[in-house]
């Protein structure tokens, strides 16, 4: 039977950040295999930036209200504070992925459909 | 050769159930500063580590290190080589939970991270990758 563990628990009690799933087995080959599927998943940016994420191979050109790209680098420089090294369109880039993942077609349709001003 | 520790089982273990050790914990002691060119005193920290685990979970083994290579394309494509030790931990449900047990553990990686200038610390309990980059001081 496979034991739970409270994984927030122990991030907790690490310190740490839970940052995903691996398939970790015991012995020599188990550990070099582990360690590949890390490095290639997990690595961190020599200058210590945050971890470079191989899934992001698109580049496109974002435009951006000054006030946005302000409150980025408000964020991200209060996230540095903080010891992770961040940039602001890193943040952005962050902030893209996580909303798209849960953003329904309907709320895409809110978000694009021009607003109405209300009349009398 | 692989490098092992073994000692006494540390605080929490339940000798009657639970005690069966299979949550495995891995932990990666780098080769080289956040820069990717400086050395650090890995066999020190290597050494330490093995201490720690030893300490808190009873024992621990060290496989010889493994060498890699990744490019950087931040820094114009420079390759960096890495050549990282693993060390692997077997320890019990209760044992990986308890409070001063993280404790330890947590504050070990702090002071790994702090004193090899690391931009991260990497350490696997049981299926999941948790990484560790705030390294304040206790």
């Amino acid at each position: 039977m496979k034991t739970q563990l409270d994984m927030d628990k122990i991030a907790r009690g690490l310190g740490a950040e839970r940052r995903g799933r691996v398939a970790a087995q015991g012995g020599y080959f188990g550990a070099m295999q582990l360690l590949a599927d890390i490095q290639a998943r997990f690595r961190v940016p020599a200058g210590g930036g945050r971890a470079t994420d191989p899934s992001w191979t698109e580049r496109r050109l974002l435009p951006l209200a000054p006030k946005t790209l302000k409150k980025l680098e408000e964020v991200s420089a209060r996230v540095r504070e903080h010891g992770t090294n961040v940039e602001p369109m890193q943040l952005a880039a962050l902030l893209i992925e996580k909303t798209a993942e849960r953003l329904s077609e309907q709320e895409a349709e809110d978000l694009v459909r021009p607003k109405r001003r209300a009349t009398r | 050769m692989a490098k092992a520790i073994r000692k006494k089982a540390g605080r929490g273990q339940n000798v009657l159930s639970g005690g069966r050790k299979r949550v495995l914990v891995v932990l990666f002691v780098p080769s080289v500063e956040r820069d990717g060119t400086t050395s650090i005193d890995q066999q020190r920290w290597v050494d330490a580590s093995l201490e720690m685990f030893g300490r808190v979970f009873g024992g621990a083994t060290a496989y010889p290190k493994a060498k890699g290579v990744w490019r950087d394309d931040e820094r114009g494509g420079a390759l960096v080589i890495d050549e990282p030790v693993v060390v692997h931990c077997y320890t019990t449900p209760a044992d990986i939970q308890d409070d001063g047990n993280l404790a330890a553990l947590g504050a070990f990686c702090r002071r790994m991270g702090r004193e090899t200038r690391q931009g991260e610390i990497g350490l696997v309990v049981g299926d999941e990758y948790f990484a560790i980059r705030e390294f304040g001081e206790e």
